[in-house]
Formats: C-alpha cells, structure tokens, sequence
C-alpha cells in the first residue's frame, strides 16, 4: 500500500528531522559541547526513514555506531536523544550511553552500538521473540557494507534464514568501511548478492530515494509477517561528512563527495512531492521552519538537564 | 574489426528478487559470461574488443583469468570514460564505441540495459546476452556462441544483410519533445513516484504501449500477447487501455508480468498501433515505465504521448548467423591429404 499525503510528508519532517538533529550536533561537537565521539548519518537518512515508516508497535530494530537516525526515524524524542548526546541525566539511557549507545527498548530500539557487525545477531534474537510470543511483529537490523564481512553477518543471515525468522537485514553500503572502500574489503559489489548463499531473497536499491527505500521494506516486512522468513535489502547509499567528526576523509575525492551531494534524498523527495502536487512549497517551508524550531528546544532541553549524580555509575549495569 | 561489450553491474538485483520469484544474477556469473565471449570472439580472429568501465570492473577481473592458460590474441582495452554508476554510462560506453567504429556492441543486461545502450548506439547493431529480469530484447544465449555469432559479423564471415534485424522501439513525448525510448513497452502507470523501479502491482496500470506481444515473454509485452501475438518483425504494435481491477472491463488478460508473478489485468480497449502512430498519455500525473521500470515521471499539468517507430537498434539475429556461417563453411576445415594418397 502506498502511503498517503500525511504519511509522506511525515517522511519528509523526519529526513529533515534527522538532518537538523546531525548538522546541529557537528557543530556543537566542533565547539567541544559535545563528549565523546559523533558519526553522524547527513545523506543517508532516506534508509531509516524508508524501512522505519514501514514499522509498528511490536517491531524491534538494531541499529550501529551511526545511529542517530535510526533512532529518530523509529520515533524518539529528540529532546531525550539530545540530552543522551550530551551526556545528560534526561537522556534515554541518563546520558550513560551516549551516542554510540543509545537506546530506547520501550520503543522497540535496541539500542546504537560502537561494535560493526554486533546488530546483527541481536535483531535475529528480536525477531525469534517475536516468532515464539506470536506476536506478529518483525526486526530489522541496520548494518554497514564493512559488517556485512564480519561472521556476525553469517551466523544471524543463517539462523535467521533456516529458522525463517521475521527479521530484514538491511544493509547501508554507503562504500566505506571506515576508510577503506568497498573494492578492497570485497570481492563483490553488490551485497544483496550475498543471499544467495542462505536462499533468502536479496535486492539492491537506490537508499536516496526514499520511495524506493519503503517499497522494499514494505514488501520484505509483508514477506515476514507472513512467515516467510528474513529478507537482505541493500541500500546504496552514502555519508556526506566523514565516518566520524574530525576525519580528514583523505580516502575519498571532493568530487566524489559533491556527486552524491547531488543525489541528496531530502531535495530528491522534497522535489518529487511539488512535481507530483502531493505537496506546495509552503507545506515544505512550513515543515522545515517546525524542524529547525524542534531542533532548537531539544538543545536547550539537553542544556538545561543537568549531568547524571556520581551515585548513577553503578545502576543500570546488570539487570535485577 | 573490432566488438563492444557492455556489461550491466546493476542487472539482476533489483525488488523483483522478492516481489516476484526473480533469478539473482551476480557480477562473478556475468565475468564468467564474459569469458566465453572473449573466447568465442578470439578463436575467429577478432583484433580489438572495447569494455564500458563500470564499478564492479569486469575488464579487469575477465583479462586475469584470461592470463594463463587461455591467453587472448585479441586486445582488449577499456574505454577512456568516467563512470558514475549510473545508467548513462551504458549510453555514452555505447556512443564511444560507435565512434570507435566496432562493429556491434554485445550487451549483458536486460530489457532496461539495452534501452539505454540504444539509445548511444545509434546504426550500431546489438548482441543482447540476458543476464536481466525482463528479458524480451536480449536472449538467453551461451557466451560462447554469441562471441561466436559476433565475431563472425566483425571478421566480415557473415554479411550485415545476413545477420542483422531491425527491431521497433516506442518514442515518448513529454509536451511535444522526445524524452525517452522504449524497446519492448511504455506502461502508464497511476503512480507517482519511480520507486524501486520494478512493476509488480498490476492495479496501477492505465495504458500499455508495446512493440511486440507474446505470452511467451515475462513482463507487460505477455499482456499484450494474450490479446494478438505481435513478432519483433511485425510491422505493428498494440495499444492497451486497462480497466481498475473493480470496473466492469468486459476482457481480463492473465499474464506473467513478472518471474511467478501471474496477474489478471482488465482490458478496457485496444488497437493496433501503426508506424507513426502517436497514442496520448490519458493519466496526469503519472509515471511511466520503460522496458519494465518505472523511469519517467509525467509532472501535473504535462502531456505526454507515445509513438511507434520503425527505426528501432538493429540486432545481431544469432540463429541466423551462425546458419548462414555454416552454410558457407566457415566452420569447416578440410585435413589435407599427403600427396599420393588418394
């Protein structure tokens, strides 16, 4: 089912949404507000926002160390992921994870996390719970083209894959595996390829294009609530700042990073919407000053929380 | 004497793997393809074979398997063009060799593949090897006997007149001006955006034009041939006006549209299309699919028409060519005896 004009231009807010969120957090990282270290997503917004629209309430997703966006795509508050970014008492996990590991299990977000490769078997474990509670719902595990060489990848594509598991493995080859390009991590080019081998369906498509993105979601979900077992969706996608603040990014051209700057899925999506009269430009403007105002009160929002007491260092390690 | 290959990297990847029950074809297999060709092109004297660069590097990967035992005389070089992974580089890869003078340009792709290495081929003819989804134009044909069926054009053991078929192609007008081309069909589609390309909801459909119709073809071409068989030679084409799936269409066609993916589509009207004939886009906005993809988007208030012609890319008819080398003996060679004994 295609979505409907509200349902597409909550996609849009939430690909600016998560535009605002990353270009506000390189700068306030550059200003040394910000602890720790930040990889943001700025260009390959149209994956989580393509596969999460697809998504309900029972579904789980595991995202990787460039998680910001996963997490706004699936719903969470800004404020909250703000707050955990600065390291605050009001984030989601009271500023203990931070980026690299936030999470927020109420709403199915199994958390960001600073191991490549270690989504994978935990979205296969989300996705047996919802196989054994009936439940209904699916999984889905956003990873990189660098985790799709490590074994985590074989083990949870081949249990997911022999035990029929509702889980999409949804790969974000956004063509380097920190500095090192695809065509010398791997023989391949493209990773659906990869399913073959666990006789699961795989596909590749343009992750700028955020319809292309959600039809393949769509279906792979479809697939899984059916009982059909896991599907591998290749996004073809890629990061417009380094793998992390501060990369000089020496292994890329400028002129490579300005062609796919080119391909930017928001201006893509924000133009089809006026082409087609799905939306005006008004709509548009309206929707991006609410972003930029969102992004502004969960700042001050993050500011104003104050720093986790000392007495919080050893709550929430083991489970009661 | 010279050949072009030009390999899709992209071919074989997309939705259809699980919305229809589509074969993957990964880039390892179409090296492999490759190969053979380069073969079948050599053993009959081919000089200089052309390879599009692309992002998976066939040219490479095809010449070092190629380095040992069965080391090529022919010279294969890689044209000097950048690449940006997208389908326009089948198109210019196409026009650099036509100015290269080679004399036909084998393509590894589907429907969708060949569409764009027409359009930059111009008067060059086309060998399509399937390695696509929706494979109407290319056929299923062992490398080595379409580097054979090649070679004997290039090498002259064949004439042009012998081998070659001119095919048809559709031409679509956006507000009176050519935008695109279509070999095989342009599908109008109530949707609005490309998408993941492929069609696989029936319901969406509005209009088919088409160049030819088979149920023996996958794709929106077996639609057209549920309602009259139109051969590649013939010189028609069929226009479709398709009903919703909840209107009181009186014809419904059942038709593989895509690999196991066989739908019942209304039919509302048809026609034959005559050379020439224009029939007009009835749906606005709307997006229209080439070859099986959806391609072009028809913004709100454009029009958009569509045109049969005759003067579609010629094609290297396999069969015929390598009936006609073997009828003149090509593949013959006579022992000779020693003298004396006879």
């Amino acid at each position: 089912m295609a979505p409907n004009k509200e349902e597409m231009l909550d996609m849009y807010r939430k690909m600016l949404l998560i535009r605002e969120f990353e270009e506000t957090v390189a700068n306030l990282f550059s200003q040394g507000q910000i602890p720790g270290f930040v990889h943001l997503y700025v260009g390959e917004e149209a994956v989580a926002v393509g596969v999460c629209s697809n998504l309900g309430d029972k579904d789980y997703i595991a995202s990787t160390h460039r998680g910001h966006g996963h997490g706004i795509a699936r719903g969470a508050s800004v404020e909250k992921m703000m707050a955990e970014i600065f390291g605050k008492i009001d984030g989601y996990c009271k500023g203990k994870g931070g980026s690299m590991h936030i999470a927020a299990v109420e709403l199915g977000f199994l958390g960001a996390n600073g191991i490549v490769g270690a989504g994978l078997p935990l979205a296969a474990g989300a996705a047996f719970a919802n196989k054994y509670l009936k439940n209904g719902g699916v999984a889905v595990c956003f990873f990189g083209d660098g985790a799709s060489n490590r074994a985590t990848f074989h083990e949870a594509l081949n249990l997911a894959s022999i035990w029929k598991l509702p889980v999409i493995f949804v790969c974000e080859n956004n063509m380097y595996g920190i500095s090192m390009s695809q065509e010398r991590h791997q023989n391949i080019n493209d990773i659906a390829d990869r399913a073959v081998a666990y006789g699961i369906p795989g596909v590749s498509v343009d992750g700028n294009d955020v319809m292309a993105v959600y039809e393949a979601a769509a279906e792979a979900i479809k697939r899984a609530r059916a009982g059909e077992g896991p599907t591998l969706i290749e996004c073809k996608t890629y990061r417009f700042r380094g793998h992390f603040e501060g990369d000089a990014c020496v292994y890329r051209s400028e002129e490579e990073v300005n062609e796919w700057k080119k391909k930017c899925p928001i201006q893509r999506f924000g133009t089809s919407l006026l082409e087609m009269n799905i939306a005006s430009r008004e709509e548009l403007d309206a929707i991006s000053a609410e972003v930029k105002e969102q992004i502004k009160n969960a700042v001050e929002f993050a500011r104003k929380s104050p720093y986790p007491d000392v007495s919080e260092l050893t709550t929430d390690v083991y489970c009661d | 004497m010279s050949v072009g290959i030009i390999a899709n990297p992209a071919s074989g990847k997309d939705i259809r793997r699980l919305v229809a029950h589509a074969t993957v074809f990964d880039n390892n297999e179409k090296a492999n393809l490759i190969r053979r060709i380069l073969l079948g092109l050599d053993s009959l004297g081919v000089r200089r074979v052309w390879f599009m660069p692309d992002y998976f590097g066939f040219y490479q990967r095809v010449l070092d398997s190629l380095a040992g035992r069965c080391r090529l005389a022919l010279e294969a070089r890689l044209l000097d063009m950048k690449i940006n992974a997208s389908q326009d580089d089948s198109r210019r890869a196409a026009e650099m060799m036509a100015a290269a003078g080679v004399s036909c340009i084998i393509t590894l792709g589907g429907d969708g593949t060949n569409r764009v290495v027409a359009k930059g081929a111009g008067n060059i003819p086309l060998l399509p090897v399937s390695t696509g989804t929706n494979n109407v134009f290319p056929v299923m044909v062992e490398g080595t006997v379409a580097g054979l069926a090649a070679g004997l054009l290039a090498t002259g053991a064949v004439e042009p007149e012998e081998a070659l078929q001119r095919t048809k192609m559709l031409v679509i007008y956006i507000n009176g001006r050519p935008a695109d081309i279509a070999l095989i069909d342009a599908v109008v589609l109530a949707d609005r955006f490309t998408g993941s390309r492929a069609v696989w909801d029936a319901s969406k459909i509005r209009q088919i034009a088409a160049t030819r119709g088979s149920t023996a073809c996958i794709g929106i071409a077996s639609v057209v041939g549920g309602l009259r068989h139109i051969g590649p030679a013939e010189p028609c084409g069929m226009h479709v006006i398709v009903g919703s799936p909840t209107g009181d269409a009186a014809v419904s066609v059942r038709a593989a549209i895509g690999p196991g993916l066989i739908k019942r589509v209304p039919v509302v009207a048809y026609h034959l299309l005559q050379p020439g004939q224009r029939i007009q886009v009835l749906e606005s906005p709307c997006v229209i699919a080439l070859d099986g993809e959806r391609e072009l988007r028809i913004n709100a208030g454009d029009s958009a028409e569509i045109e049969l012609s005759m003067e579609g890319p010629w094609v290297v008819d396999i069969d015929r060519t390598l009936a006609a080398a073997a009828a003149r003996g090509v593949f013959r060679e006579h022992r000779e005896r020693p003298a004396g004994n006879k």
